[in-house]
């Protein structure tokens, strides 16, 4: 192609760009993508609402649970001088993890012994792996109800020889 | 905003997120999808926002920018339609013919001409012609969304320009009205 012909043909296609320019999409596509986030997002609530409200239950329990054992160690004569101390994994990212968060809270709860390996942590005491067993966990939930990281909680006691 | 967390806002149900994605990048999607596959040029916009909503993860910024993204995922719901595209054996319609008055018959007003012109182009040629030509994308740019390397890439534009000023200085007449959709 000649240079006169090459920018003729290139003003040709500028022109027929700038024509295009003027084109969008109509507003009906739009109005469908966003009808779609609005069904989306009734979804997501709906899901967030039965985990909060599993969460609250499992809460409940740990608490009771809590509350029952000191008061059966209340009721006990005092054992050996002990020291009781956690071992925690680090937080690991959850789904939800990237979306960005303003304030969330830490839920203490217990979850199946299964979701350890779901991390690829071995479980504690595979020896007693029972099926129905459960561990503790601590979740980071944000202000959107969205969970975002997980930490495996295990209680370990040490004991001071006094004698 | 960063375009990365519009899109994971905007895939989490934020609205106000999702408007400033789909303002941005409607435009150019959707000329290039009335490019290359007219008929369902609204849906192809349609369905690579969707896939954007429906799988915020997918996007990697690593990889390219938000506009790269969803173009290709609207190259790939192009070529779901219209199969995919191939690159012609070299011929002689790839060479332009220096006697032809192309300079007569290329005026700036002939836009509809012009038009039909591109979109009489085999799919391969067309697609690059629209991508650096129409949008004015660098090489560069268009080379990552076509998904091939900038030598191909010019190879195809030189061939793709080659073909489009032989047929609009051959057949002016038969190339079509250019009725706008």
């Amino acid at each position: 192609m000649t240079v006169n012909r090459d920018a003729r043909l290139r003003d040709a296609l500028r022109a027929l760009g700038r024509d295009d320019a003027e084109r969008t999409a109509p507003a009906h596509v739009e109005a469908h993508v966003i009808g779609d986030i609005r069904r989306l997002a009734r979804d997501r609530r709906s899901r967030t609402a039965r985990r909060a409200a599993a969460l609250a239950v499992a809460a409940v329990v740990v608490v009771a649970t809590v509350a029952l054992i000191r008061v059966r160690r209340s009721e006990r004569p005092a054992d050996a001088p002990g020291v009781s101390q956690e071992i925690t994994t680090a937080f690991l990212p959850l789904p939800y993890s990237g979306v960005p968060v303003s304030n969330g809270a830490i839920v203490r709860l217990r979850v199946p012994r299964a979701a350890l390996a779901s991390f690829g942590l071995l479980a504690p005491d595979a020896s007693d792996a029972a099926s129905d067993a459960t561990v503790t966990a601590d979740v980071i939930v944000g202000d959107d109800g969205l969970a975002r990281a997980v930490r495996f909680v295990r209680a370990s006691v040490h004991k001071e020889q006094t004698r | 905003m960063d375009e990365g967390i519009l899109i994971a806002r905007a895939g989490h149900g934020d609205e106000e997120a999702f408007a400033q994605l789909y303002a941005r990048h409607q435009g150019p999607l959707y000329r290039y999808a009335l490019h290359m596959c007219p008929q369902a040029a609204d849906d192809v916009v349609q369905e690579a926002f969707l896939a954007v909503i429906q799988r915020p993860d997918g996007y990697d910024a690593s990889r390219g920018t938000v506009a790269q993204y969803l173009f290709g995922i609207a190259r790939r719901q192009v070529k779901r339609r219209i199969g995919d595209f191939h690159d012609p054996p070299v011929t002689d319609g790839d060479g332009v013919d220096e006697n032809t008055p192309l300079d007569e018959l290329i005026q700036i007003d002939s836009v509809a001409r012009v038009r039909a012109a591109v979109d009489a182009l085999p799919p391969v040629f067309r697609e690059v012609v629209v991508l650096c030509d129409l949008q004015e994308m660098t090489y560069h740019e268009a080379a990552a969304i076509v998904g091939c390397p900038i030598g191909t890439l010019r190879s195809r534009l030189h061939r793709g320009r080659a073909q489009l000023a032989n047929r609009l200085a051959a057949a002016p007449a038969a190339v079509g009205s250019g009725r706008r959709r």
